[in-house]
This record gives structure tokens, C-alpha cells and sequence, in this order.
């Protein structure tokens, strides 16, 4: 199991499209975000889904993107961001530059 | 509003069934031929009754549920966050702890409320499904299961609340919530200037669905229009 | 009335699954809510009793994965609740609870009732 991520570090998705069930969207794929809060540990629905139990379980987080970030023709207002509760693995750590910025809440 | 379900043809099934309870009367208005999926529900309902997989008297009770799961209940809620700052921190807290007071069960799903202020709008979405914390609100509207919705709340949300007739000032930052893993969201609107003297029915009145989904917010003319 | 989003692909990036909707374009929302019929209300339940509050037989990770299996024909024609039952036809004869020629006979003795009796 990776280091758990803590309120405030940046990560980003990953740039993948398996086939399957899987509740990571795709617009959020590849993009960094912010963990916004840790949100436990719940049964990996990746594998529920065909009927398995989904254990170990896996960290929640809940990941806050800008919208700015998701979408290059963004018009709204600049502070607008959109939260997806995103599992553990699909994450890793972003060696992104606006680490400071992106602490922000 | 009670809705009579399609316990109609049980009148004719009570050999197998062995039913005891009476049945509630067939929706008189309903002529139509039954399109194919509402052949498939009745059929699969009776078939997993006959072969023991489920009982009689668990869809009665099932569809006694489905009706207490209404907006009016997560607008009780939020009435009382309103007038109740310690309920409202326990709320915020633990959303399932603090909706036991009401008998609310929300079924494994985590209920995580999310606070409208000044400055910040909240709207809460599934793009994938359409997840939604019905034992506060109820099934979800169609809008809400639309492709519309879900395609376009997640990238032109002002555009989207425009459509519901709901305008954000500048300075208000929207934050839209994906509810796609075993968290349920609900929307506690920011309660309106000049209401500090309301009842908390009469505060409950103005908290819409739409307000707890967070294309809308509480409007006090609402209320003087009752 | 399910609004006809048939105009809606979601096929146009490859990898996104045809139920995978968020940052597509869409047409204007329709804020008219309908009732619930009571053989939707039905589907619901039935899918609840069949879930982790009843006989544990299903659980909302397989019904969401068949819905997103059915194909983007079916994903696209059907409303929602047809997906819904759709989806738990498709699990019951995955598990072995039903049989589909037993379903289509008894949809079918079903459909003779209503049309002799009403509902």
C-alpha cells in the first residue's frame, strides 16, 4: 500500500482508461488535484462490481480540482473548483510546481 | 401521496402466494398496455417471490419506505441545522449520526452535508449513475438523471443553475460534487436574510429539493406566496 | 417522459465509457419532474430487497456495472428505470435466479392478464 495522502498534498490522476467498472471519471483522468479530506476506507467497487468482496479495502480521498485545470475554455469564476471522491490507487504524488497555490482551500 | 403499486394482480395469485395482508385497489387511471420493462418488473417480482428469493411482504414494506423517502424530510433537517447550532455541528460532523434524531437510516451510504455560505454554492452531482441521498430527498428528479445534467453541471455550472433561474454574484465560488463512491451529499442552504423570527415549518417550506442539490436557493417570496 | 438524448454520443473520446457523461456537451436541461409510475417504484424496491438490506444477492457496484455493460444502443434508448430492471434481469440470469425463457413466458402470461383483467 502507497503513504497515505493528507489534506493539502497535490496528486494527480492516473492517465489510464481500463476497460471494466470503474468510478474514477473520465474527465478527471490525468489531471492534478488537491486532497480536499480524507474520507476512510471503504470495499474497492472495482472488484464488487463482478461480485467479489472488495477487500483490502481501499482510502477514499476526496480530491478538489480547479475548474480551470479540467477545462482549458473555463469561463466561470477562477476560484471554482469541482470535488471527486477518488480511490487510492488511481492516485500519485504530484511533483507539480503549485503545491503552495494549490493548498489553498 | 401514496401510489398503489402493481399488488393488483395478487387478487388472482393467492394460491402460491399465500397472501394474507389486503391489497390496496389498482390505480384506477392507469388503461395503458404495460410497455416491456414494466412487463419484466412484474414478471421478475413474482418469480422471486415463488422461488423464496423474496417475500411478499418485503416489497410491501420496501414500497411503504420508498414513500417516507421525500424532500420534505431533508428540508425538516435543514430547518432545524438553521435554528439549532448544536444540531447544525453535529451535522456537519457526522451526517449520519445527526440524522438518526429523525429515524433516518441512510442504508451504508455516508451522508456528508455540505454548508451554502456568502461565498460559496455547492451543487452536487453523479455523472456516472445517478447516486443520490434518497432516504433524505427521495428519488431523484428527472433533470438530475439526465445526460444534460451530468454532462454539462460538472464544467458550465452557472450556466446550468442559470437554466433553474438561479444567478450567482461574482465573489460566490461554485463547487461542484461528484458523488461517485459511498458518499451521499446533501445541500444545507444558506438560510435567507430576514427570517430570524420563522417557524421551523415555515422555514422547512422554503427548502426546496432543488435547494439540497444545490441548483437553488431558498427564496423568502416562496413563502409569502403560501 | 424520458427527455430523447439520442443526439448524445459518448463514444467520441476513446476509453470513456458511454455511461462516463461528465465534460460532454449537452442540450438544455429539462426542469419538468415526473412522478414515479408504480411499476418504477417497484424496480426500486426490488432492487433494494435484492441488495444489502434484504436477500444480499446483488449489490449497487453490479448493478451499475450492468448498466454499463447493456451497450450504448440499449444505455441510450432506455429510461432509467428500464435500465434499472434491465440491469437486474441481466444479473439474475448471471447468478442463476432466473431463467430467461421463464421470464419471457411469465412477462408474456402477464401481459394476457393485464389486457383480460387491467393491472
Amino acid at each position: 500500500m502507497t503513504e497515505p495522502f493528507a489534506p493539502g498534498d497535490v496528486v494527480r490522476v492516473a492517465a489510464v482508461n481500463p476497460p471494466g467498472h470503474r468510478r474514477t471519471p473520465f474527465y478527471i483522468r490525468g489531471k492534478q488535484g488537491v486532497i480536499e479530506r480524507v474520507c476512510g476506507e471503504f470495499s474497492n467497487p472495482e472488484e464488487l462490481g463482478y461480485g467479489f468482496d472488495g477487500l483490502p479495502k481501499k482510502r477514499l480521498y476526496r480530491v478538489r480540482f480547479r475548474q480551470k485545470d479540467l477545462w482549458a475554455d473555463y469561463d466561470g469564476a477562477a476560484g471554482d473548483t469541482v470535488d471527486v471522491d477518488v480511490y487510492e490507487h488511481w492516485l500519485s504524488r504530484s511533483t507539480s510546481t503549485a503545491r503552495s497555490e494549490a493548498r489553498r482551500r | 401521496m401514496s401510489e398503489q403499486d402493481g399488488h393488483a394482480h395478487h387478487r388472482q395469485d393467492h394460491g402460491h402466494l399465500n397472501d394474507t395482508h389486503r391489497h390496496p385497489p389498482a390505480q384506477p387511471d392507469d388503461t395503458t398496455s404495460p410497455g416491456h420493462y414494466e412487463l419484466m418488473i412484474l414478471a421478475m417480482r413474482d418469480l422471486l417471490i415463488e422461488k423464496g428469493i423474496l417475500t411478499a411482504d418485503q416489497i410491501r414494506r420496501g414500497l411503504e419506505t420508498l414513500d417516507s423517502w421525500q424532500p420534505s424530510r431533508g428540508a425538516e433537517i435543514a430547518a432545524r441545522a438553521w435554528t439549532d447550532p448544536v444540531f447544525k455541528r453535529r451535522l456537519l460532523a457526522d451526517g449520519n449520526e445527526a440524522v438518526a434524531d429523525f429515524g433516518i437510516d441512510m442504508g451504508g451510504a455516508k451522508l456528508t452535508v455540505l454548508e451554502n455560505t456568502d461565498t460559496v454554492q455547492n451543487v452536487v452531482v453523479c455523472t456516472l449513475c445517478s447516486c443520490y441521498p434518497r432516504a433524505v430527498l427521495g428519488l431523484p428528479p428527472d433533470w438530475y438523471r439526465s445526460k444534460n445534467y451530468r454532462a454539462r453541471i460538472v464544467k458550465e455550472p452557472r450556466k446550468v443553475l442559470s437554466e433553474f433561474g438561479t444567478d450567482l454574484r461574482d465573489d460566490v465560488v461554485v463547487r461542484v460534487h461528484d458523488s461517485l463512491a459511498d458518499l451521499r451529499y446533501l445541500v444545507l442552504p444558506r438560510r435567507p436574510p430576514d427570517t430570524e423570527h420563522w417557524s421551523r415549518d415555515e422555514l422547512a417550506a422554503i427548502v426546496t429539493r432543488d435547494c439540497m442539490v444545490g441548483v437553488a436557493n431558498p427564496r423568502v417570496e416562496a413563502h409569502a406566496a403560501a | 417522459m424520458e427527455p430523447d438524448n439520442s443526439h448524445l454520443t459518448s463514444a467520441k473520446e476513446p476509453g470513456r465509457g458511454y455511461h462516463d457523461l461528465g465534460g460532454l456537451d449537452g442540450g438544455p436541461i429539462e426542469t419538468h419532474v415526473t412522478q414515479a409510475k408504480p411499476w418504477e417504484k417497484l424496480a426500486v424496491v426490488v432492487g433494494n430487497a435484492l441488495g444489502a438490506k434484504g436477500a444480499k444477492l446483488v449489490c449497487t457496484d453490479e448493478v451499475r456495472r450492468t448498466r454499463e455493460e447493456m451497450g450504448a444502443d440499449l444505455y441510450n434508448r432506455l429510461g432509467y428505470f428500464e435500465k434499472g430492471i434491465e440491469s437486474l434481469r441481466r444479473l439474475m440470469v448471471e447468478k442463476g435466479l432466473i431463467d430467461p425463457q421463464e421470464l419471457e413466458r411469465r412477462m408474456a402470461e402477464t401481459a394476457e392478464r393485464i389486457a383480460k383483467e387491467g393491472r
